[in-house]
């Protein structure tokens, strides 16, 4: 089944984004705690869409983004890292780890669900 | 004694502060539970409004293929023509402007590009031999009444651009408006080409249809006077495959 990957310390954060995102687009919603089970996810999931949180502790959002970007099954996934401090720089280390977007908390729970919508085939997306 | 009472009131306070984080967690749990049911919420409502847009977007394709079909029906050779010259058009401009492609718009004027064949009576419509002039004059009237007739529907106000401009030349000798160049819409330009390959390209009583290769051939022959020469380098660089399976497929 086609999944999506929500990783945030905050088991709150990781409630609320699922809840936000349950059954909208036929995805399969993954969770993980920290950086290092987000990776042991990701193995065992393949996810097209990863909501990554940059502040965590063991290992952060810009190292994991790195790790799933090596990994052939997640290299072309969508990565959305969500962090609470924005700024140029922040947002340029990002990038550079391979993000795809850069969510700013508190982030816009309606931008999650077009995202997962868009990469879910509406009819416009999917094309003819 | 006093000591016992030391002892009793710290008992005492410990007591009520366990009670206070007590309250707390609960409050804090309450307020979780609460913002959950607004993400919910806000999810089954977007599921619900996506759903009504694809409804709409169904009824507006409906629409379109039952304006589609009142053309068709009076014209039994076209046959599936709109449908292929949609395909077409649609393969060559996700090949020149991936984003016009994905505009639903531009499929909608392919296939209704003739529409305004609706006004043409039968006797000049389906006429074997060549057109008297005030005769050409009325079929070639059918790409603004075709626009008349599209214009006002909001979700085809692009669309009717393709209908109305369907037979401009990149020279500027076309009609109605005699537009040229890139004053002609793209998806206009696109379409004119298109339009040329499936006539070429499609068995007709009299003859049967071109080979691909020809009519590759006479195209860029039209390049830069009837052809914008962008839109046939597109077309060349589109393999003969996917080209031929429009071709031969059946409605």
């Amino acid at each position: 089944m086609r999944s999506v990957l929500i990783v945030d310390d905050d088991p709150f954060i990781l409630k609320l984004i699922a809840t936000t995102l349950e059954d909208v687009a036929g995805f399969e919603l993954a969770q993980a705690p920290d950086g290092i089970q987000a990776l042991e996810v990701a193995k065992l999931t393949s996810p097209e869409l990863v909501f990554l949180d940059l502040d965590m502790p063991r290992l952060d959002g810009f190292a994991v983004c790195r790790r799933l970007r090596e990994e052939p099954r997640t290299a072309d996934a969508t990565i959305v890292m969500l962090t609470a401090a924005a700024g140029d720089a922040v947002e340029r280390e990002a990038e550079e780890a391979g993000a795809d977007l850069f969510l700013t908390k508190p982030f816009s729970p309606l931008e999650l669900l077009r995202l997962v919508d868009e990469l879910g085939g509406s009819p416009a997306a999917a094309g003819h | 004694m006093g000591e016992t009472v030391g002892v009793e009131g710290k008992r005492e306070e410990l007591h009520s502060l366990r009670a206070e984080l007590r309250d707390q967690r609960r409050e804090a749990e309450e307020k979780e539970r609460q913002l959950q049911r607004y993400a919910s919420d806000l999810r089954d409502t977007f599921k619900a409004e996506r759903a009504q847009a694809e409804d709409l977007r169904a009824n507006y394709v409906a629409t379109v293929r039952a304006l589609t079909n009142a053309v068709e029906a009076r014209d039994a050779y076209t046959g599936a023509h709109a449908d292929r010259v949609a395909s077409y058009g649609l393969e060559l401009t996700r090949r020149i402007d991936p984003k016009l492609a994905h505009n639903p718009q531009v499929e909608f004027g392919f296939l209704l590009h003739d529409v305004g064949k609706v006004a043409i009576p039968d006797g000049i419509l389906h006429k074997a031999d060549d057109l008297r002039e005030d005769e050409q004059a009325l079929m070639r009237r059918h790409p603004v009444i075709g626009w008349e007739i599209v214009r006002g529907i909001e979700f085809l106000a692009e669309a009717a651009q393709i209908v109305r401009h369907h037979h401009e030349r990149w020279d500027g000798g076309g009609y109605p408006d005699g537009l040229a160049g890139e004053a002609i819409p793209l998806a206009a330009r696109i379409f004119s080409v298109v339009d040329t390959l499936d006539a070429m390209t499609t068995d007709r009583p009299y003859r049967p249809g071109a080979p691909l290769a020809q009519a590759r051939t006479e195209i860029r022959g039209m390049a830069g006077t009837q052809f914008d020469p962008a839109v046939v380098d597109a077309l060349d660089a589109i393999p003969d495959e996917p080209l031929e399976r429009i071709r031969t497929r059946s409605r």
